[in-house]
């Protein structure tokens, strides 16, 4: 029960809020190179899968890269564009982290995209040749719209992850909540406080940010929700 | 009415071949076959035979290896793919709407390839939801939440929505259930008679080839053609054993179903007006062998008297005064051959009376029946 109270403690104190050092401002950072992540994610996994599934190149290794991906620790991939970051002149924190993020929210996205794509009901994709549409018709205005719950399934565990692994970014100077599990790791068993409300607000975030994209899939894609 | 001249066609097929890659037959073989403008043709036969095949090379879903397709009396490799397809109406057997588009906008898919604007596809959306008997509340909704009966609907209205003069269709009512699949066989011959397109109709079910076909080409394996004729032409005179057991038993009978009784000749039949005395009519009793006379007063037939009870009576008395039974071994004019058959054989006299509404137009019998059949 001290844990709780030290949290409810930490959490009420209106100076821990405020400030460069505090809790909104890491939010925000928090939020923002997540945000950047998922986007890069999206725009470095979704054109791929769709072109390699609409021509339906590469299915295996598609899903053998995209599971190499997965398989790589965050971590590992911090330290090793660190280095690199520096000598393109790129800062500390922010590119390493974001990289390894984006590495981490590409896999999901692409093999879901592949697999929605690719998945796009045959009888579908036929009749729309029949009918007349051109190839580039066929992927925009079928393949593509009906893929599209995957997709968002797929930036659903992306989204959710990046946030959760954005706290790394601490570790190489990038300060966001991950910056309040660090130094309550520093202080004494005591300092515990800051060390419980960094992991309960990462925690927090990413549900919300789960939450959130849960409750805008049906505005989305309207025609799955209604069928039951 | 089908054009029925010999030189126009809408869809010509020239020694079409097709060999699929990897496959050391062809699937379709030197196939020649002319549709004339505003029919229906059916392609029928066995499963594997290549009707599918056949139908897709016309709208280039397929490519034949060799020969020539006319499509409106161009070559159909005259314009891309997909502006040839624009003006061919598609209809498959899994239908294959699109289920993120609602209902409305599936139908205005083609339109909308095209071009049209906004309101120019509301208004045909409308018009095709009548078309095609679709219920217009079904508009906003999406594909998944219609039955199949439905969806077949919305599937013809999308293929029909540019208007385009030929319409395809791969086996459109094998996934509905027998009694949905009739009444959509009706729809189509009903629509047929408002928008006169030419319909290429693939099926492996003979009897709904004969039912809506004007014409029937009947396939073998390897899209070899035995025989290109009306459904009473192939049931007359199948051209090869193979054409004989596919169209299967009771030719007979089927030609008979294809025909109606106003397509026979009809005799006089026993009748005497009301106003003939009983001497007369068991003399017109004698005339036709029957044991029973029928009153037709103008034209209206009033019901049938039976000769013994004639025989009783003096032979003066009018035929007005007596009590007649209801005539009921009664047929239309446009009653098939096939039903007024069985109309005749369950009566006790072997004859049925033809009416036209009230009007009495005459008997028919056995041999009148079969007569229908040398026509
Ligand atoms: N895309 C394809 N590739 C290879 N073979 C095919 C292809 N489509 C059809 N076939 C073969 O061609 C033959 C005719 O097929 P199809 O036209 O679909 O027959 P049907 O529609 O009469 O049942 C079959 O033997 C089938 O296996
Ligand atoms: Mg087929």
């Amino acid at each position: 029960m001290d844990a709780v109270r030290d949290v409810w403690e930490f959490l009420t104190t209106g100076d821990n809020w405020r400030g460069a050092r505090g809790i909104w401002t890491l939010t925000r950072a928090h939020l923002h190179i997540s945000f950047v992540a998922s986007a890069l994610a999206l725009v470095l996994a979704v054109p791929p899968a769709v072109w390699l599934a609409h021509h339906r190149k590469a299915p295996v290794l598609s899903v053998a890269i995209a599971n190499i991906g997965r398989a790589i620790p965050s971590f590992a991939i911090i330290a090793l564009v660190f280095p690199i970051s520096i000598q393109l002149g790129l800062g500390l924190g922010f590119w390493p982290t974001c990289v390894a993020l984006v590495a981490l929210g590409i896999p999901p996205l692409f093999v879901n995209t592949y697999a929605g794509v690719a998945g796009a009901s045959r009888e579908a994709v036929e009749a729309a040749r029949g009918i007349g549409m051109t190839e580039g018709q066929v992927l925009r205005k079928v393949e593509l719209p009906t893929a599209l719950p995957l997709i968002i399934a797929g930036f659903r565990i992306s989204a959710v992850q990046i946030v959760a692994t954005a706290t790394l970014g601490a570790l190489v100077g990038y300060r966001c909540l991950g910056t309040l599990i660090l130094e309550g790791l520093a202080q004494p068993t005591a300092a515990r406080d800051r060390l419980l409300t960094g992991a309960l607000l990462v925690a927090a975030l990413a549900m919300a940010v789960d939450f959130v994209i849960d409750r805008a899939e049906p505005r989305l894609v309207p025609w799955t929700k209604r069928v039951r | 009415m089908p054009d029925r001249s010999p030189d126009r066609h809408a869809i010509g097929l020239r020694n079409v071949t097709k060999t699929f890659a990897g496959s050391a037959l062809p699937a379709v073989g030197d196939l020649t076959l002319a549709v004339r403008p505003g029919e229906i043709v059916a392609l029928v036969g066995p499963s594997g035979c290549g009707k599918t095949t056949t139908l897709k090379m016309i709208n280039r879903l397929v490519e034949p290896t060799s020969g020539t397709i006319e499509v409106l009396g161009d070559d159909q490799r005259s314009m891309p793919a997909h502006e040839l397809r624009r003006r061919i109406g598609y209809v498959i057997q899994q239908i294959g709407l699109f289920p993120h588009r609602t209902i409305r906008r599936n139908m205005g898919m083609v339109p909308e390839l095209l071009g049209w604007d906004g309101d120019r596809i509301a208004a045909r959306t409308d018009e095709l939801v009548g078309l095609v008997g679709l219920d217009p509340d079904l508009l906003d909704r999406y594909p998944a939440e219609l039955s199949g009966g439905q969806q077949q609907r919305v599937g013809v209205a999308r293929a029909l929505a540019a208007d385009p003069p030929i319409l395809l269709m791969d086996e459109p009512y094998s996934a509905v259930d027998p009694i949905v699949r009739e009444r959509l066989q009706d729809e189509l011959l009903a629509l047929q008679a408002k928008v006169h397109k030419t319909i290429v109709l693939v099926t492996h079910d003979i009897d709904e080839a004969m039912r809506l076909a004007d014409r029937v080409a009947i396939l073998n394996v390897g899209g070899v053609l035995e025989q290109y004729d009306t459904p009473d032409g192939l049931l007359a005179a199948p051209a090869s054993p193979f054409v004989a057991s596919f169209l299967g038993r009771e030719r007979g009978l089927r030609r008979l179903a294809l025909r109606r009784v106003a397509d026979v000749e009809v005799i006089e039949g026993p009748i005497v007006r009301p106003s003939r005395t009983v001497a007369e009519a068991l003399d017109v009793a004698d005339e036709h062998g029957t044991s029973w006379v029928a009153v037709v007063d103008e034209r209206q037939l009033g019901g049938w008297i039976d000769r013994a009870e004639l025989e009783a009576l003096p032979g003066s008395t009018s035929v007005g005064g007596l009590a007649t039974q209801r005539f009921v071994a009664t047929v239309g004019a446009t009653t098939p051959l096939r039903e007024a058959l069985d109309v005749i054989v369950t009566s006790r006299s072997r004859m049925a009376a033809v009416l036209d509404g009230e009007r009495y137009l005459g008997m028919v019998t056995i041999d009148q029946v079969a007569g229908g059949l040398d026509a």
